[in-house]
Order: structure tokens, then sequence, then C-alpha cells
């Protein structure tokens, strides 16, 4: 039996809108509790996820644009970031806007947690004929990549299976594979998961 | 011709060549040097001004679309 000693918590993050809290009820189901975060009229919840001998503490963080916060929202996103240095962070992207949400997405990514990004709205990138490559994303980031769109709970499974192979990301790593090269030896070159075949 | 973001008429569109504010907060939005953008409306009393840009509405106090340089199309 795991007690909350050994509970990993993960904290889900992006920006306003892109399905946070859609993909936290699938995660979590019907547990969640709803408070304001102390001294703050921002609501935060919290909800717990079993996976098979492993169980998680989820926090859905208020939605932000970036980590140098400009509102209340925004605050509470890195008071909570700063107070759990041993998260695991969800990313949370929607595949119809990638550009805009990578900026956070670096911003936490940079911070040296083990990440996992969840691509969501997959649904509405295919209705828009927009084209996103979860595997090429993983590739160039180091660190799990799951498409999900979280209404139809489509790819939602496949996420808790990856949280337990969040990975700390190198941005040095991104910045020489994005430049075509392959990082130095021992750097964080690939999903350990998956030995970087891909982890679908 | 270049503008201030502040100053594009309605349905106006053009490309950013700099920004003067902090970049910074601009750039988490999605707004940067080279994207193209089109003015959606500029509040009156010096509200807010919201352009599009990759299809996503992003909205700007007055004073900060004033720091984006915009070369009209
Ligand atoms: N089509 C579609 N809609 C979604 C998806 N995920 C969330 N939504 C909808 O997008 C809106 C915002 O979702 P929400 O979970 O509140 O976003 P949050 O602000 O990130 O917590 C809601 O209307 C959701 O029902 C998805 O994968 N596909
Ligand atoms: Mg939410």
């Amino acid at each position: 039996m795991h007690d909350h000693h050994d509970r990993l918590t993960i904290l889900m993050m992006g920006n306003p809108n892109v399905g946070k809290s859609a993909l936290f009820n699938r995660l979590t189901g019907a547990n969640a509790v709803v408070s304001n975060y102390p001294g703050t009229t921002v609501d935060v919840t919290k909800g717990y996820l079993r996976k098979d001998r492993h169980s998680y503490e989820i926090i859905d963080v208020p939605g932000a644009y970036s980590l140098e916060a400009r509102d209340a929202a925004e605050e509470v996103a890195v008071r909570i970031l700063d107070t759990h240095p041993d998260a695991v962070i969800m990313v949370v992207l929607d595949a119809t806007r990638v550009e805009r949400g990578l900026y956070l997405a670096l911003e936490v990514i940079e911070r040296g947690a083990p990440c996992i990004l969840a691509l969501n709205m997959m649904d509405v990138a295919q209705d828009k004929q927009i084209a996103v490559d979860a595997a090429e994303m993983q590739r160039v980031l180091g660190i799990p990549v799951v498409a999900t769109t979280a209404i139809s709970a489509e790819g939602v499974k496949h996420l808790a299976d990856m949280i337990r192979k969040a990975q700390v990301a190198d941005l040095s790593a991104i910045r020489s594979r994005l430049n075509g090269q392959e990082p130095d030896q021992g750097a964080v070159a690939r999903c350990a998961g998956c030995g970087g075949g891909g982890c679908r | 011709m270049h503008k201030r973001l502040s100053e594009l008429a309605f349905g106006e569109s053009g490309t950013v060549r700099y920004i003067l504010a902090s970049r910074h907060e601009l750039n988490c939005l999605g707004v940067r040097v080279g994207k193209h953008l089109t003015m959606i409306t500029r509040q009156p009393i010096k509200g807010p001004v919201v352009v599009a840009v990759d299809g996503m509405e992003v909205a700007m106090g007055l004073e900060t679309a004033g720091c984006v340089s915009v070369e009209v199309d």
C-alpha cells in the first residue's frame, strides 16, 4: 500500500482553455476537491488517480501563459510549482495552438522537473486540418508527448500510462535537435520509456 | 508604412517588426516579431486592443499596443 509520503504529485499546467480541467476530470473521476488557494480567490482542484500499482495526487493548476506572473491565477500557478519541487509536471497544449502553448511549456521544462506533455484538442485539430506530429515533438523535446481528446477520452488512458515515464528535458539537447544535430552523449536524448522508438 | 499597433484601423493588418515593451508579455500570448496580425477591435476611452494572430484573438492594453511597431500590408 502507498501512503501519502510516496504518492507522486502531478501538476497539470497550461494556457487557459486548453482542456486541462476536462483532462483532469477524465484522469481523476469523481473524487476531486475544489478549494481556493490560501489568501486568494483563485480556485485550485485536487484529485487522485490510481493506475496499476501507482497512486497519484493530481492538481489542476490555474491556467497561465507564462511563469512571469501577470495576474492572480498566474501567481498561484507559480506558487504551486514552487511549493511542489518533487512533482511531475503534465503540460497540456491545445493542438490547434501549439506555438503559443510552447512558450509556457519551455519555461516549465527549463525548471528541470520531470515532464510529460498532453497534446489535447486533437479532434479540433483534425477538423481544422491542422497536422500535429506528436512523435516528432516527443523526439525533439525528449519527453513523452501524448495526443488526447478530453471530451471523448481518446488518448487519456495512454496519458495515464505514460505519467511514470515523465522525463527531465535538456534545453541544450532540444536546441541541438532543432538544429538537426544529435545531442552530446549522456544528454537525455530520448524517452527512456520506449528507448526512443516512440511510445505509441 | 509602419504604424503602432494601437493606431491600426479596424480590419487593417500587418507584420510585427519590433516590440519596444517587455517582449515577454506579448511573446507568451503568441505575438512575436515577424507575426502577421489583424486589428479586430480598439475599445473606446483607452480600452483594450484586440488583434487576430494565427487564428487566435489576443487582447492587450492600449499602452502595450503602443509599443508594438507594425509594417502595414
Ligand atoms: N473539442 C474538444 N473540446 C475540448 C477538449 N478538451 C476540452 N474541451 C472543451 O474546451 C473548453 C475548455 O476546457 P477546460 O477543461 O475548461 O479548459 P482549461 O481552462 O484548460 O481547464 C470546454 O468547453 C471543454 O469542454 C477536447 O479535447 N476537444
Ligand atoms: Mg480549468
